[in-house]
C-alpha cells in the first residue's frame, strides 16, 4: 500500500487519534496564498481537500460557490492547481491532498490523462460529488490497480441500502455528508444523522469521516464514539476570508480543532 | 452504470449521492404511472379540458404559397399558458401527487416553464417555488407577476451568470436538500435520468396528434418535421412519433445568437463539445478548462449552454439534423409569420420558422413540412419592440 492518505490514517489509528480534514479553494485569492495556507496546516491537519473551482458547483452552498467564482475570476484553473501540487511536493510538503472537483473538469481532460497527471503531481485522492457510484466505471478503469491516486466515496443520509455497495472496495476514508443537499448549512445535521453514521460505521472497514455544517470540534461531540474524524469546509473559508487569508489564522484554527477533537 | 439512463454515450445520472435514491423512486413511479391506464386517462383529461388540446395542425396557406411547399404549423401556442410547457408540467405534477409529494420546485429562464408550473401547482393545490436568474427576473417581470399571482414563490438566483443555467443549479441544490417531500419539475429534456425520458413522454402528445392530423390532411406522412431546440423539450415531443419513420426528415433548430462564429450564441451541437452539466452528459458550450460558458440568444427560452442527451444521440447517429439560426434570421421570420398568417410566434418558435423558410427552397409543391410552433409571442412583445426600435422596422 503506497497511498499517502491511507498511511496517514494508519498512523492515526495506531495512536488512537481522530482525523481532521479542511477544505480550501485553490486560487482563492491566489495560488501563492493557497500554497501558504496549505503549508500553514502541516502538523495539525491530516488531509487537505483542495477545491478546484468550477463554473457550476451544484454540490456547494453560497460560500464555496462564491469562493469558486472569485478564484475563476482570478485566473485559477485545473492547470494551475496541478502546478501548485507539483511545487508543494518539490518543496517537500508531504501532507496528503485530495482534489475536490466536479466531473466535467476530469472528463474534459480525459480520465486517463487526468489520473496520470494526478499521479505525476502528487494528488493522493479525488472527491467528485457529481460522480455517483453508478457513473464511476470510467474513472475506476483509469485508476486501475495503481493506488497513488484513489477515489473517495461519498455517502448520504438517504443512502440506506446502498451503503454496503458504496463501501465495497472503497479506499482511504469514507466521506459521510451530515446533511442533505449542499455544503455550508451550518449546524443543521440531518434528523437521523446518528443512526446513519452508525450504520456506515458498522459496515465500514475504513475510517468514517463526517463533513458538512461543522464549525468546531464541539459540533461533533455527539458522534465522537462513531466517527473517525471531521471535515470543515465552508466555516474554514469564512475564517480565512475574515482573517484576510493570513497563514497564521489557518494555523491557529486547525491547531485548536485538532487538539479539541482529540480531547472530546 | 444504469444502461437505461443512456442514449448511446449521452445521459446518465451525474448528481450527488444524496439524490440517487430519489431518482430511483421517481423512475419507478414514472414507469408505473405511464403504464397505468387510470393515470394516463387523468393526464389526458386535463390536457383536453384544462389545456385545450388537441391543438390544431394548421395549414399555413399564404406562407405555403409564397414559399412553394406545404407548410403546417403545430399550434402549441394555443395551449393554456401559451406554450407546450404545460403538457409536461401536468404529467409531472400528477406524478408528484401520485408519489405523495406536497411541494414542487422548478427552474425557469424566460418564465414559461415557471408559469406553467405555478399554474399546475394552483390547480392541484401544491406549494410551489420557482428559481429564476436575477437577470431574467428583471427581463421577464410580467411572467414573475403571473407566477406570484398564481401563488408561487419566485426566488431570484444570484450566482454565476444570473440566468437559466444558474437557476437550474439552485433548483438542483434545493432539491438535494428537500427531496424527501419535494418534487423537482424539470421543464426541458435535460437533467439526470429519468427526466429526459419523462419530459419526452409527456411532450409526445405533440407528435401523436400531429402525425394523425397530417395523415388526415394529406393521407401520408410529412417529409420534414422541425422544431426549435434550447434544452429540447418541444423538439423531442415533436420528433417522438417520427423517430421510427425513416422517410421523415427531422430537423432541430438551435439559436445561433449573433452568429456561430462569434462567442455569443447558444448552439450547443453546432459549436459545443461533450461534457457534463445538470446531471447528464451531452453537448455543451465550455472553455478549455471545462467551465461552462455563457449562452446567448435573443430568445430567453433558447439561452441555455446545453442540450438534452437524446438530441446529442440523434445528432451523432444522423437521425436528426441540428442547424443554427441567428437572432436576426429569427426576428425576420417572426415578422414574416406575423404579417402573412396573423400569428405572432414566440421568438423561440420563430427560429424553427426561419429555418423552415430556408428549407422550403429545396422542397417541391407536393411535399410538406410540419413546424412546431411551440409558443406564442405575447411574452416577447417588449423584446420585439426593443429590437424593432433598434432595427427601424415598422417605422
Amino acid at each position: 500500500m503506497s497511498n499517502r492518505i491511507e498511511k496517514a490514517f494508519d498512523a492515526l489509528k495506531a495512536e488512537n487519534k481522530k482525523a481532521f480534514i479542511t477544505y480550501v479553494t485553490a486560487g482563492l485569492p491566489t495560488m501563492e496564498v493557497t500554497k501558504e495556507i496549505i503549508k500553514a496546516q502541516v502538523g495539525y491537519t491530516d488531509v487537505i481537500e483542495l477545491g478546484i473551482p468550477f463554473s457550476d458547483p451544484i454540490a456547494d452552498g453560497p460560500v464555496i460557490q462564491q469562493a469558486s467564482y472569485e478564484a475563476i475570476q482570478g485566473g485559477a484553473n485545473i492547470t494551475g492547481a496541478f502546478r501548485l501540487m507539483k511545487e508543494l511536493r518539490s518543496e517537500g510538503v508531504n501532507i496528503p491532498i485530495v482534489f475536490m472537483l466536479y466531473y466535467n473538469t476530469v472528463f474534459n481532460m480525459g480520465e486517463e490523462q487526468f489520473i496520470n497527471k494526478c499521479r505525476e503531481c502528487g494528488v493522493d485522492g479525488l472527491i467528485i460529488p457529481d460522480l455517483p457510484y453508478e457513473e464511476q466505471d470510467g474513472i475506476r478503469a483509469a485508476i486501475g490497480d495503481d493506488d497513488t491516486t484513489i477515489l473517495i466515496q461519498l455517502i448520504a443520509p438517504t443512502s440506506g441500502e446502498r451503503i454496503p455497495a458504496l463501501l465495497d472496495g472503497a479506499r482511504g476514508f469514507v466521506y459521510c455528508v451530515s446533511a442533505m443537499g449542499v455544503t455550508g448549512q451550518e449546524g443543521t445535521f440531518h434528523k437521523s444523522v446518528e443512526e446513519y453514521l452508525r450504520s456506515v460505521k458498522s459496515h465500514s472497514t475504513i475510517p468514517v469521516m463526517m463533513g458538512f455544517g461543522i464549525r468546531t470540534a464541539e459540533d461533533v461531540r455527539p458522534f465522537k464514539d462513531i466517527i473517525d474524524g471531521a471535515i470543515v469546509g465552508t466555516h474554514f473559508i469564512n475564517l480565512l476570508r475574515e482573517g484576510d487569508f493570513k497563514p497564521d489564522v489557518a494555523t491557529a484554527y486547525v491547531k485548536e480543532f485538532k487538539e479539541a477533537i482529540n480531547s472530546l | 452504470m444504469n444502461s437505461k439512463a443512456y442514449y448511446g454515450e449521452y445521459g446518465g445520472q451525474f448528481v450527488a449521492e444524496s439524490l440517487q435514491n430519489t431518482l430511483k423512486e421517481v423512475e419507478v413511479a414514472f414507469e408505473a404511472a405511464i403504464r397505468d391506464p387510470k393515470f394516463m386517462e387523468q393526464y389526458h383529461y386535463y390536457l383536453k379540458q384544462y389545456v385545450g388540446r388537441e391543438t390544431p395542425l394548421y395549414y399555413a396557406e399564404r406562407l405555403s404559397k409564397k414559399y412553394g411547399t406545404k407548410i403546417y404549423l403545430k399550434r402549441e401556442d394555443l395551449n393554456h399558458t401559451g406554450a407546450h410547457k404545460i403538457n409536461n408540467v401536468l404529467g409531472q405534477i400528477l406524478l408528484a401527487k401520485r408519489m405523495g409529494k406536497t411541494k414542487v420546485i422548478a427552474e425557469t429562464g424566460a418564465g414559461q416553464h415557471g408559469v406553467a408550473t405555478a399554474t399546475g401547482a394552483a390547480l392541484f393545490n401544491m406549494e410551489c417555488t420557482v428559481y429564476m436568474g436575477k437577470e431574467d427576473v428583471e427581463r421577464q417581470a410580467l411572467n414573475v407577476m403571473r407566477m406570484e399571482m398564481l401563488g408561487a414563490k419566485v426566488v431570484p438566483v444570484e450566482s454565476g451568470s444570473n440566468t437559466l443555467k444558474d437557476a437550474t443549479n439552485e433548483a438542483i441544490r434545493t432539491w438535494a436538500k428537500t427531496a424527501e417531500d419535494t418534487f423537482y419539475i424539470i421543464g426541458s429534456a435535460v437533467g439526470p435520468h429519468p427526466y429526459p425520458r419523462m419530459v419526452k413522454e409527456f411532450q409526445r402528445i405533440i407528435s401523436i396528434e400531429a402525425k394523425r392530423q397530417h395523415m388526415e390532411a394529406e393521407g401520408r406522412l410529412p417529409d420534414v418535421v422541425m422544431a426549435c431546440v434550447g434544452g429540447g423539450s418541444n423538439c423531442i415531443g415533436m420528433f417522438a412519433e417520427f423517430i421510427d419513420e425513416p422517410g421523415v426528415e427531422l430537423i432541430g433548430v438551435e439559436a445561433a445568437g449573433k452568429g456561430v462564429d462569434t462567442t455569443e450564441h447558444a448552439a450547443s451541437i453546432s459549436k459545443g463539445r461533450v461534457g457534463i452539466l445538470h446531471g447528464s452528459k451531452s453537448y455543451l458550450l465550455q472553455d478549455d478548462d471545462g467551465n461552462i460558458t455563457l449562452a446567448h440568444s435573443i430568445s430567453a427560452g433558447l439561452d441555455y449552454p446545453g442540450i438534452g442527451p437524446e438530441h446529442a444521440y440523434l445528432h451523432d447517429t444522423g437521425r436528426a439534423k441540428y442547424v443554427p439560426i441567428t437572432d436576426v434570421e429569427a426576428m425576420d421570420a417572426l415578422m414574416e409569420l406575423t404579417r402573412i398568417e396573423g400569428i405572432i410566434p414566440a421568438i423561440e418558435s420563430a427560429h424553427a420558422v426561419a429555418y423552415a423558410l430556408k428549407k422550403a427552397k429545396e422542397m417541391t409543391e407536393d411535399q410538406s413540412m410540419i413546424i412546431c410552433l411551440s409558443g406564442r409571442g405575447d411574452k416577447d412583445v417588449n423584446t420585439i419592440s426593443n429590437y424593432l426600435a433598434g432595427k427601424g422596422y415598422l417605422n
